[in-house]
């Protein structure tokens, strides 16, 4: 900003100018949000109703096609709106393009990680054993 | 509690400010101290401290915050009178921006007790003692309560805040009927006192880039004037992470319009045109 | 220049908390918790999917003090995310934005989280006897 002094208010605030997008990303927040609202519920009613119970129980429950399918989505609905929502969060307050743009890179590709990884289990789990 | 218009002020307190340390992560120069108290005369029945942020230009010193005791039997009721009465019999170096003193000019806004809102039109007896005046947020400060506007400006010409048309102009006016006409209302009656952008968090931490609720106000003002042709080209300017989508629906702007105008709600109705141009 | 100078007006360290910034930063704190959440599901996935003692030790975890703390934080974060995330949904829609029904809404989703909170806690309490 410093070495912007001479620059015309005019110029400053233009920057480089309109993206022109973003309604996507704004839109697919708001989609997963939909979808978490039912699975969220159902994730939530659903460790009530495990509450204490074993092992046994607990793979007996996430073998059931109806709670394996219920699951994947959750996982795949949370970890889109995560990967939408933390590098806004992110790009609200980290101004260095250094510090933000490999954490913001970081950020989608752990999540992709992360459902691969979550999926890999309940898929494990409902056709193992 | 359960707040129904802008003016109307908490019934409780539970915080004042947010728990931050009153200096933290402030750069030298920003540091506010403490400053000098100027004391009541003796004779006098009525009287209000007021706590105001100064600040010399020319004298190298940081900012400070001068206590004045105010007679309020020899000041009119709103803030603005006791700002006037401190610079003609107390301290005339005082400085800060006025004009109609009637809250139509947006010349007088300020942070009061904590929030933004128009000296003229705030009564004292509705400030806490002390009443604290600091100039408007996250700005360079000028002078005292003088903020530097000159980006805020240069936000609200970015978007053009004129008629654009390319249909030529018609023999008289362009025909607008009532019900268009009445769309317009609730958004052109803003004063661009920049109360709510000043107030905005979002804006705190993205000013450079993000528009903030004043001048998304005006864009939506001209949006849906019905005699613009270039609606299209505006959403193009504004479709962009920073300058539309920093808003995250805090709404401190409404919550502090001194004018009781809405700018969440027309920053929804802004996005809600972008999405309506996709499907 | 005397320009560079100039201070910055204070901002957060003077600015009154109102309900419509307090609800939106706990909204966001809220969603940096059930991202920890999201972090921790996975691992539970994981933990079943590898077998008894694996998923023994991390119930094990969840049943100590700092794991029960964790499930209350977790919990609460959850269901005022929901409740908020539905608000803002609303808002989205371009619905309730007079400021008699920002506050009355805001009251609402603070309400509600608490008591879905605490129902879940105590049917919690229920199911396990």
């Amino acid at each position: 900003m410093d070495g912007q002094r001479m620059r015309s208010p005019l110029g400053r605030a233009r920057g480089l100018g309109s993206a022109r997008e973003g309604v996507e990303h704004w839109w697919m927040q708001r989609v997963t949000a939909v979808a978490l609202i039912p699975l969220t519920l159902w994730f939530a009613a659903s460790l009530i109703a495990l509450t204490g119970s074993d092992y046994n129980a607990f793979i007996a429950w996430l073998k059931a096609p109806f709670v394996a399918i219920l699951m994947v989505l959750l996982l795949i609905a949370l970890f889109h709106h995560t990967a939408l929502g933390l590098p806004v969060i992110v790009e609200d307050y980290v101004h260095s393009d250094q510090a933000k743009i490999p954490t913001v890179v970081a950020i989608r590709l752990v999540c992709f990680a992360l459902v691969v990884v979550g999926i890999f289990a309940t898929v494990r789990i409902a056709f193992g054993d | 509690m359960f707040i129904r218009s802008s003016n109307q002020l908490p019934s409780v307190t539970a915080l004042k400010r947010f728990p931050v340390p009153r200096n933290f992560n402030v750069s030298t120069e920003s540091r506010i101290e403490r400053g000098k108290t100027w004391h009541a005369p003796a004779d006098a029945t009525r009287v209000k401290k007021f706590e105001i942020y100064r600040y010399d230009p020319d004298s190298g010193q940081n900012p400070r915050i001068d206590t004045y005791e105010v007679d309020l039997d020899t000041c009119g009721p709103m803030v603005l009178d006791a700002l006037i009465t401190i610079k003609n019999e107390i301290d005339p170096t005082l400085t800060f921006r006025r004009s109609c003193r009637e809250g139509v000019c947006g010349s007088c806004s300020m942070n009061i007790d904590g929030t933004n809102w128009l000296a003229c039109t705030r009564f004292i007896s509705d400030t806490a003692e002390p009443a604290t005046i600091y100039p408007l947020n996250h700005l360079r400060v000028i002078k005292d309560l003088v903020p530097d506007l000159t980006q805020l400006f240069a936000q609200y010409s970015l978007i053009e805040p004129w008629l654009q048309t390319t249909t030529p102009e018609p023999e008289k006016e362009r025909l607008q009927s009532p019900e268009d006409r009445g769309k317009v209302d609730g958004f052109y009656e803003c004063i661009l006192c920049f109360c709510c952008t000043s107030g905005c968090p979002s804006h705190w931490w993205n000013g450079d880039r993000f528009l903030g609720p004043a001048v998304l106000l005006q864009s939506y003002r001209w949006l849906i004037d019905s005699r613009d042709e270039a609606a299209g080209d505006r959403l193009d300017d504004l479709e962009d992470p920073f300058r539309l989508y920093r808003c995250h629906t805090i709404l401190n702007c409404t919550r502090t319009c001194p004018k009781q105008l809405n700018p969440g709600k027309a920053i929804a109705a802004i996005k809600k045109m972008i999405v309506q141009r996709t499907s | 220049m005397a320009h560079d100078k100039r201070p910055l007006s204070p901002h957060i360290q003077i600015y009154r908390p109102q309900l419509t910034s307090v609800l939106s930063i706990s909204h966001r704190v809220t969603g940096i918790a059930l991202i920890v959440g999201a972090l921790l599901l996975v691992s539970w996935l994981l933990a079943a999917a590898a077998g008894p003692q694996a998923y023994s030790s991390v119930q094990g975890f969840m049943r100590s003090w700092l794991g029960l703390l964790l499930m209350l934080g977790w919990t609460f974060s959850l269901f005022f995310h929901l409740c908020n995330g539905i608000r803002h949904l609303v808002w989205d829609a371009g619905y309730g934005f007079e400021l008699g029904t920002i506050y009355a809404s805001g009251w609402t989703v603070v309400a509600a989280s608490t008591a879905l909170t605490v129902t879940a806690w105590f049917s919690s309490f229920v199911v396990m006897g």
